[in-house]
C-alpha cells in the first residue's frame, strides 16, 4: 500500500463520483476512462496511463488536453510518486505490486504529494483488479480452447467414421484445421495411387500448387512448420501467395494419400503469427484421423464398385441363360451337341437351333464385342432379331443382312458381333453358310480330314453398307460340323500359349466317332485341362452337328 | 461459402439481426462488431447473430463475439444465436458463449426470444 498522507473526505468523496461514472460507462475500455477520470479530478491538463503488458510498459491511454501526444515514462522501476518537468508521475500500485504509471501534466509540486498518494491507492487497486480479471479470463479462453481442440479431436474421430463421401470428409478435415489453428487459409490435396489429383478443397484462397505427391519432401508423419514460407520453399516446394504455413503429410502405412496444409495464422490485430509446435501437433492428429477416414472410404467405395459388377455380371449371366436353348431340337438326319460356359466375366456368346420348313435347320453361334450387361444386352437384341427374321429371311445372306440393319437400328450400344450361321438341309447334306467375321468352323470328314470353313465377310454391325458372301458345303453322312467362340481357341496356360485352333482340330477329328454329347464334353474337359488353374475371361461356346442317315420326315 | 465473410443487417424495431456468410475470423469478427456496434449506438437493444451461412468460427472470431456479448450485456441488452452448425453450437457452448446468450434452431425463434414483451 501506497504511504497516503491523510486527505479530506470531500476530496475523498469528489475522486469517487468523478471515477463512478467512468467506471459504470460501457463505451471505453476501463484503463482510459480511468485516465480520463484522473486527469479532470486531479485537474491536471493532460495524462498518460502506461499499463505493464507481457511485452513490457505499454501506453494506454492519453486523456486531456488535445496537443498532448502522450509523455515518455521516465522510471518505471519508481515505486513512489516523482514530480519531474512538470509532470507528477505517479506509479499505480497493488499489494506490492506496479501495475501503471499515470503521467499527469500541469500539476505543481505542491499537490504532488497528496495527488499521488490518493491516485496510486484508488487507481492500483481498480487497475489492479482490471488486470487480474483480464487475466483469468484470457486463462479461462485459453483452457477452453484446449477443450475445444480435444472435443474436436474426438468429435472429427466420430464425424469420420461414418462419412464415406470424400468430398465431405475433406471439407470436414480442412474447416476443423482452419478453425483451430486459427489459419486464414488452408487447403486439403488427395492424389489418387498414379499421382492424379483426386480431390482439391480449398478456404481463403490458393495457395498450395495441385502437383503430383513426389515432388514433396515431406518427413513421414512430421508435420513442416515454414515461418518464412514467401520466400523459403515449404519441404521443397514453392508456395503461392502465402507468409508462414504448416504443412503435414496424410499417409496410411507409409502411403502417402495427400497432403494438409494451413497458413497465415490470424491475430487480433491483424498481424500474420507464427505457427506453434502445438499448432503442428492438432494438425498432425488431423491428419492421422483423416487417413484413417479416407482409407476407410475408398475401401468402401472399392467394395460396392465390386458388389456393383458382381451384380451387373449376376444380371447378364441370367440374361444370357435365358435366351440360350433350353434344350436341343430333334432334327431327323442330324445328331446335335451344345454346350456353353460362361466365364465369372461375363461375355457374349449366344447360340441358337432353328428348325425349319421342309426338315431343314437353321444354326447360330454369335460371340458379341464386349462383356457385362451391354454386351449381354446386345446378345437379347441379336436374340431377338434372329427370331424376327428367319422366316421372312430368302437366303442366309439376306438373314445376316437383316439382322445386320436390325442392330443398327435398335442396339442400344454401338457394337458388333462375329456370328457363323448355317441353313443345313439333312436331305441333301447341303450347309449354306455365312461366316461374319467368326473364328473358322471346322469340317470335319468321316475320314478324318478337316476342312477349314473361313470367314466370308466382316463382323456383323461394323460397318454401314456391308455385304456378305454365302457359301455352301455338302456334308456325307458321319461328316462332323464343328462351330466354336474364340473363348475355347484363345483359352491359355500358366505359360500364357492359346489352346489354340490346330490343338482343337486335332482334338475334334480324333473323336469325331464319339457320341456328340459325350466329345462336346470332352473337348471343353481338353481345354480345362490344358487352362489349368489360369482364370479364363472369355465365354467358351462349342456347337457341333453330324449328319446321320436320314431315318425320314 | 464465401472467402471474405459478409455480413448482411435487419433492422425490426428494436431487434437487429446480422446474418453472416463465411468465415468468422478477424476479418468476420470485425465486421460483425462494427455492425453490432452501430445498432447498439442507434438503439437496438437485441441483437441476432444468424450463423446459417457460416461453417467455420476460429478463436479470434471467439474473442469479438464475446467482447459483443459483454457490450450488450453492459447495456442490458440480449443477445441471440441461430443457425449454427453442430460444431458451431458445441464450440459457443464450451467457449462459454451461451452462458449469456441464448442459442434458438431458427430466426423466428431467436427474434421472438429476444423481442420486448
Amino acid at each position: 500500500m501506497t504511504d497516503a498522507t491523510p486527505v479530506s473526505a470531500p476530496r475523498l468523496g469528489q475522486l469517487w463520483k468523478t471515477l463512478e461514472e467512468p467506471l459504470q460507462s460501457p463505451d471505453r475500455p476501463l484503463p482510459a476512462r480511468l485516465a480520463q477520470a484522473a486527469v479532470s479530478w486531479s485537474g491536471a491538463r493532460g495524462g498518460t496511463l502506461y499499463l505493464r503488458e507481457k511485452d513490457g510498459w505499454v501506453r494506454v491511454a492519453v486523456a486531456g488536453v488535445s496537443e498532448l501526444e502522450g509523455l515518455d515514462l521516465p522510471d518505471p522501476s519508481s515505486a513512489v510518486p516523482v514530480h519531474r518537468n512538470g509532470t507528477l508521475w505517479v506509479p499505480l500500485s497493488a499489494e506490492g505490486e506496479i501495475h501503471g504509471h499515470l503521467g499527469l501534466d500541469g500539476i505543481g509540486p505542491e499537490d504532488s504529494v497528496e495527488l499521488g498518494a490518493f491516485l496510486g491507492f484508488v487507481l492500483g487497486g481498480l487497475l489492479g483488479a482490471h488486470r487480474l480479471s483480464r487475466l483469468v479470463k484470457e486463462a479461462d479462453f485459453e483452457v477452453r480452447t484446449r477443450l475445444v481442440e480435444l472435443e474436436s479431436l474426438y468429435d472429427l474421430g466420430l464425424s469420420l467414421s461414418g462419412q464415406l463421401d470424400i468430398a465431405a470428409l475433406g471439407d470436414e478435415v480442412l474447416f476443423r484445421s482452419i478453425s483451430l489453428t486459427d489459419a486464414g487459409k488452408g487447403t486439403l490435396l488427395l492424389f489418387h495411387e498414379d499421382g492424379r489429383l483426386l480431390l482439391e478443397r480449398n478456404l481463403g484462397g490458393e495457395f498450395l500448387p495441385t502437383q503430383d505427391l513426389a515432388a514433396w519432401n515431406l518427413p513421414e508423419g512430421e508435420a513442416v512448420i515454414n515461418n518464412a514460407a514467401a520466400t523459403v520453399p515449404t519441404a521443397g516446394v514453392c508456395l503461392m501467395s502465402c507468409q508462414k504455413c504448416l504443412v503435414v503429410p496424410i499417409s496410411v502405412s507409409g502411403r502417402r494419400l495427400g497432403v494438409l496444409a494451413v497458413a497465415d495464422k490470424e491475430s487480433r490485430d491483424g498481424s500474420v503469427l507464427d505457427f506453434t509446435a502445438s499448432n503442428a501437433r492438432i494438425l498432425s492428429l488431423f491428419a492421422n484421423q483423416a487417413a484413417a477416414a479416407i482409407e476407410t472410404a475408398r475401401l468402401h467405395r472399392a467394395a460396392i464398385e465390386s458388389e456393383r459388377i458382381e451384380r451387373e455380371m449376376e444380371l447378364a449371366a441370367a440374361i444370357q441363360r435365358e435366351i440360350l436353348p433350353h434344350s436341343l431340337p430333334e432334327v431327323s438326319g442330324v445328331e446335335l451337341a451344345a454346350a456353353n460356359l460362361p466365364t465369372r466375366h461375363v461375355g457374349g456368346d449366344y447360340y441358337d437351333l432353328f428348325p425349319l420348313s421342309r426338315g431343314r435347320l437353321g444354326l447360330l453361334v454369335a460371340d458379341v464385342s464386349g462383356k457385362g450387361v451391354p454386351a449381354a444386352l446386345l446378345v437379347s437384341t441379336v436374340h431377338a432379331a434372329v427370331h424376327l427374321q428367319i422366316d421372312e429371311a430368302k437366303t442366309v445372306v439376306d438373314l445376316v443382312t437383316r439382322i445386320d440393319r436390325h442392330l443398327r437400328r435398335y442396339a442400344a450400344t454401338r457394337k458388333f458381333l462375329t456370328l457363323f450361321f448355317g441353313l443345313f438341309e439333312p436331305d441333301t447334306g447341303l450347309l449354306t453358310y455365312v461366316s461374319a467375321g467368326h473364328n473358322p468352323a471346322l469340317l470335319v470328314r468321316g475320314s478324318g480330314e478337316i476342312e477349314r470353313l473361313n470367314s466370308t465377310g466382316v463382323p456383323v454391325g461394323m460397318f454401314p453398307g456391308a455385304s456378305w458372301k454365302e457359301e455352301s458345303v455338302t456334308l456325307a453322312p458321319g461328316d462332323l460340323l464343328c462351330v466354336y467362340t474364340d473363348g475355347l481357341t484363345e483359352a491359355v496356360n500358366a505359360a500364357e500359349e492359346e489352346y489354340g485352333l490346330d490343338r482343337l482340330s486335332s482334338f475334334v477329328g480324333k473323336g469325331r466317332a464319339f457320341p456328340l454329347r459325350e466329345l462336346c464334353d470332352r473337348v471343353l474337359a481338353a481345354v480345362a485341362d490344358f487352362a489349368a488353374d489360369m482364370p479364363q475371361y472369355d465365354d467358351q461356346t462349342l456347337l457341333l452337328a453330324r449328319r446321320t442317315e436320314n431315318t425320314g420326315r | 461459402m464465401s472467402e471474405v465473410c459478409r455480413v448482411a443487417a435487419e433492422r425490426r424495431g428494436d431487434v437487429a439481426i446480422l446474418s453472416t456468410d463465411g468465415y468468422i475470423n478477424n476479418q468476420g469478427g470485425e465486421e460483425i462488431a462494427r455492425q453490432a456496434y452501430s445498432h447498439l449506438e442507434s438503439g437496438a437493444r437485441a441483437l441476432v447473430l444468424n450463423l446459417e451461412k457460416t461453417r467455420i468460427v476460429n478463436s479470434i472470431g471467439i474473442s469479438i463475439l464475446i467482447e459483443v456479448l459483454e457490450k450488450v450485456m453492459d447495456r442490458k441488452g440480449k443477445l441471440a444465436f441461430c443457425g449454427l452448425t453442430p460444431t458451431i453450437d458445441k464450440t459457443f457452448r464450451i467457449m462459454g458463449l451461451a452462458q449469456y446468450a441464448a442459442i434458438y434452431p431458427t430466426e423466428s425463434e431467436a427474434v421472438r426470444a429476444v423481442s420486448s414483451p
